[in-house]
């Protein structure tokens, strides 16, 4: 009897043990996502904002017409566009440095220690500050400038990059490259790593050059690897926000650099078009999520 | 001659790892530079100031009055102690918090097949949507409920967001401890807080501890919300030197030294990780 | 000429020396073993041979020509490996065809050579599979073919069969043993298990802390075992070993123990000046000891038998001679059962007499 109690004692145990094991989980998701998600999805089909005098939940219903409007906004599509530029020059940029250094450190060397800190940690600065650094050595007073433009290009050939949109655009972008190839190098060269030792002394003694062997051997097997890696910075190189918005602001001008998340922002916080921006948001998160949807539907078909 | 020709490689190696680094360690060196700069090297290309100084750091702490007073420099009246301390306070208990919570749910999950298909959707989605589509909704939500500006609100979003990284990877390293184990002390009579408490608890402490650490850097570093929710009282560091680079214009000392003080934390936490972590971690799975 | 001239290879890792002072020569068409335990330096000297690493002193030629500084690829060698590394993303075609193609064969040729050595190996049905989907016996097949596809003039096996569970390891033996005889290429051999040793091979190197112990052909291995660690190391069931010493009765010589007395005045010149005094060994294989119910000859000795282990045709008599146990190997007789008194004969033909210092004085 004592061994049937302690049994049903200890299974009673375990059963809210698993669902108090996410209850808080569950609590912070709810009230931080779920909540305003729901907001969110209300508010789309409101016309609002906080100065509109009245509170948001009596915001009267508009129906679809935000979603139109979004349709028709030239600069949610610009800020689009904007980004999608970005992440498609970014992104293989990132991964052919990434892939670059890490053939670079494939070996022993004396140094490899140090030198891979010091390749790593552009990754772990905070993202504002990083946008700080290139702003300050993009300025017409600063490094790139003085350094390496007027001596080679003479004086009066010195770029003000900041007040030029397309300069002010590749501003931002070295900055991405510079902080965010050290994690491509990072997963790449895991991988390379992590090729058997037998099979590249196997290719040597069959003959094969270094070259040959990370192109046939090595590379092939990090190929799904690649991919991951490839979606999840992809994914974070659209979500863009803090480089800009220290760099640049979205300017110069009024939007010429803004990416979407820029955008989104603006619409609520500055313009404070808080039902739009709902929309908005709506939107591309759906879209979002299908793209994902797609992308990953091809990798999940093949068979194993 | 194959010597030579191994020694050639070994130098283009070399070669090669000094441009990266050069090019790895510019902004950083040229910060440095500039924040030990007087205002009049400020505009000058060289690396090593002449007259060095510790002024831009003092007036970090102790606001001054326009330095060299030229008509387009502005005012600094905010001490950084207090971002400072917000970034302190908001990122440390948000990791905390990510830390309990995360570690918690990853357990169960792990060994009880726990939460299902909500967790884990919802921690991916946590991860693919921009913070920046959250921003109306929250808004509106925190003003109704009275969290703007406050540490509360901030500490529950920064916890909120993290999770996902503090599930996945904590997970990852419970999964490494044998589930046999603790299935001996359950069936001894142990409660589940328990086997928690005394088995693995102490067998992924490293993990653990490195988790917290990354999270700590994320948190650390954390832009978007905190620029929309603070108001003038939780103001972390990222977002006081946003404000900086507005106000201050053209202080490029100034702006040097605060980014540096934001940056000290992170590469200190990230020398941390490198030390705890035995096992190499890698995004996805562990073995 | 021999294919392989090994000439006082040293191989030392900081202060371990893996290999001593190694010499031997492999001839055309020769399959050389080199067996021991693990860590007696047998590896290291096939990757010496290969080029896998650089010895620390000594010569390797390859057919003549001294290769020390030569890398792995040109030195005309085959290598296949412990758990044969085919290649897992390319197919059985593309991983035999890995060579030809680094050495730029132009497409028709590389094609009909791979097809050739494809379908001597037995794999040409699955040139199509890709390397991850492959048996172990596909694998390695195909990690012979991509060696011999270059024409290589020596072939290097490192413990192929080792990551294999014993019922696939007898199949794929005899595959092997096949496979060697019809392809004919010089073959160095190495493994740990003494019975591949002995099917497989022509001549055994049996080594151990980085020197060669013995060398020769598998039967003087196994009949002339010349040190005490050979003996052991050879055979299934492991050799009988017998504490005794050399006493001289008249005129008849015999080798006495606590628990027997084993007349050798046949052997009394060979071995007389060598074993006087001297504590020896005596070494008699199961299979040299014959059993019989009835005394069938003078020298047989009474024996009870305390186990019977059924392997076949042959059984395992564990039997006690007074104190002493021992095993013999003969044809299974029904009659003979535990507790059954039996008569034990020794081949005297098949003794051998050791120093107990590891020295070996007699047949």
């Amino acid at each position: 009897m004592k061994t049937t109690n302690r049994l049903t004692q200890w299974i009673g145990k375990t059963e809210t043990f698993k669902k108090l094991s996410t209850l808080p989980l569950r609590f912070v998701l709810n009230f931080v996502l779920i909540v305003p998600f729901a907001i969110m999805i209300f508010l789309s089909f409101t016309k609002w904002e906080p100065l509109s005098g009245y509170d948001w939940w009596h915001a009267p219903i508009a129906g679809v017409p935000r979603f139109v409007e979004a349709f028709g906004d030239a600069r949610l599509l610009w800020a689009l566009i904007r980004t999608t530029i970005f992440v498609a020059v970014v992104l293989p940029l990132e991964f052919l440095l990434g892939l670059g250094m890490a053939l670079l450190f494939l070996g022993d060397f004396r140094g490899k220690k140090a030198f891979t800190s010091v390749i790593l940690y552009p990754m772990m600065m905070p993202w504002v500050v990083v946008g700080l650094g290139f702003y300050l050595m993009f300025q017409y007073f600063g490094p790139v400038n003085l350094m390496l433009l007027r001596p080679l290009l003479g004086e009066g050939n010195m770029i003000d990059w900041f007040t030029n949109p397309f300069l002010a655009f590749v501003v931002v972008i070295i900055a991405d490259v510079w902080q965010w190839t050290p994690l491509m190098f990072l997963i790449i060269y895991a991988g390379l790593a992590a090729v058997p030792r037998r099979l590249i002394e196997a290719a040597e003694v069959l003959g094969a050059s270094s070259v040959r062997i990370v192109r046939t051997v090595r590379l092939p097997l990090i190929k799904s690897l690649i991919v991951v890696a490839l979606i999840i910075r992809g994914l974070e190189a659209f979500k863009v926000f803090d480089i800009v918005y220290i760099m640049t602001g979205g300017g110069p001008g009024v939007n010429s650099t803004e990416v979407i998340s820029l955008y989104i922002y603006n619409l609520a916080i500055v313009y404070q078009n808080t039902s739009y921006a709902c929309a908005v948001s709506l939107l591309i998160m759906v879209a979002i999520a299908l793209v994902t949807r797609l992308a990953i539907r091809p990798l999940e078909v093949k068979p194993e | 001659m194959v010597r030579t020709k191994v020694a050639a490689k070994g130098i283009g190696r070399y070669l090669l790892l000094i441009i990266v680094s050069v090019w790895t360690l510019a902004p950083v060196a040229w910060m440095v530079s500039l924040s030990f700069k007087g205002p009049i090297e400020w505009y000058a290309p060289n690396l090593i100031p002449i007259q060095p100084t510790i002024d831009n750091y003092i007036s970090l702490f102790v606001p001054t009055n326009p330095i060299g007073g030229s008509f387009f420099f502005t005012s600094i009246t905010e001490a950084i102690t207090k971002p400072l301390i917000n970034s302190l306070i908001v990122a440390g208990l948000g990791t905390i918090f990510a830390v309990l919570v995360g570690f918690l749910a990853a357990y169960g999950v792990s060994r009880y097949r726990a939460g299902g298909t909500f967790v884990i959707f919802f921690t991916l989605l946590t991860r693919m949507l921009p913070g920046a589509t959250f921003v109306a909704p929250l808004m509106v939500f925190y003003a109704s409920i009275g969290l703007i500006d406050t540490y509360a609100g901030l500490i529950l979003l920064y916890t909120a967001v993290t999770l996902t990284y503090a599930i996945w990877l904590m997970k990852g390293f419970i999964d490494e401890i044998p589930p046999e184990w603790e299935e001996a002390a359950l069936l001894e009579g142990a409660s589940p807080w328990t086997v928690l408490r005394k088995i693995t608890i102490p067998l992924t402490k490293g993990g653990l501890v490195a988790c917290a650490l990354f999270i700590l850097i994320l948190n650390w570093s954390e832009f978007l919300f905190a620029l929309v929710i603070s108001v003038t009282q939780v103001t972390t560091l990222p977002v006081q030197i946003s404000k900086y680079v507005s106000a201050v214009g053209r202080m490029y000392g100034t702006m040097a030294s605060i980014g540096l003080v934001a940056t000290i934390p992170s590469l200190v936490l990230a020398y941390l990780i490198q030390k705890h972590l035995v096992t190499g971690f890698t995004f996805g799975r562990v073995r | 000429m021999p294919r392989l001239v090994v000439k006082n290879l040293r191989k030392a890792f900081g202060t371990f020396e893996a290999v001593k002072d190694v010499s031997f020569q492999v001839e055309e068409k020769e399959t050389l073993c080199l067996l021991g335990p693990s860590g007696c330096g047998k590896t290291t000297t096939l990757r010496i041979i290969a080029g896998l690493e650089v010895p620390t002193s000594g010569e390797v030629f390859v057919d003549g020509r001294l290769v020390n500084d030569v890398p792995p690829q040109n030195r005309q060698i085959g290598l296949v490996f412990q758990d044969y590394a085919i290649f897992p993303h390319l197919s059985v075609f593309e991983n035999i065809a890995y060579g030809l193609r680094v050495r730029k064969i132009p497409k028709a040729q590389m094609k009909t050579k791979v097809h050739d050595t494809a379908s001597l190996i037995g794999v040409d049905g699955i040139l199509d599979v890709p390397g991850k989907k492959l048996g172990l016996s596909d694998m390695q097949r195909v990690a012979i073919g991509r060696s011999i596809v270059l024409n290589p003039k020596l072939l290097l096996l490192d413990e192929p069969l080792s990551n294999i569970d014993a019922k696939a390891r007898e199949r794929m033996r005899a595959e092997l043993g096949k496979l060697q005889k019809e392809i004919g290429i010089a073959t160095v051999y190495v493994t740990h298990d003494q019975l591949e040793a002995m099917t497989l091979a022509d001549r055994i190197a049996v080594m151990r802390n980085g020197l060669i112990e013995q060398m020769g052909t598998t039967s003087e291995i196994y009949d002339r075992a010349r040190t005490l660690f050979v003996a052991k190391f050879i055979g299934s069931p492991t050799m009988n070993l017998i504490s005794c010493e050399l006493v001289y009765d008249g005129n008849r010589a015999i080798l006495k123990s606590e628990d027997l007395a084993l007349d050798v005045t046949e052997f009394g010149e060979t071995i007389g000046g060598k074993a006087k005094g001297k504590e020896l060994v005596l070494g008699v294989r199961p299979e040299d000891l014959s059993i019989d119910v009835r005394k069938t000859n003078s020298s047989a000795i009474e024996a009870e038998v305390q186990l019977v282990e059924p392997i076949g045709a042959k059984s395992i008599y564990h039997l006690r001679m007074s104190r002493l146990a021992v095993l013999a190997k003969d044809y299974a007789m029904l009659d003979i059962d535990v507790g059954s008194k039996v008569w034990a004969t020794f081949n005297k033909d098949k003794l051998h007499l050791f120093d107990k210092k590891t020295e070996e004085a007699i047949l």
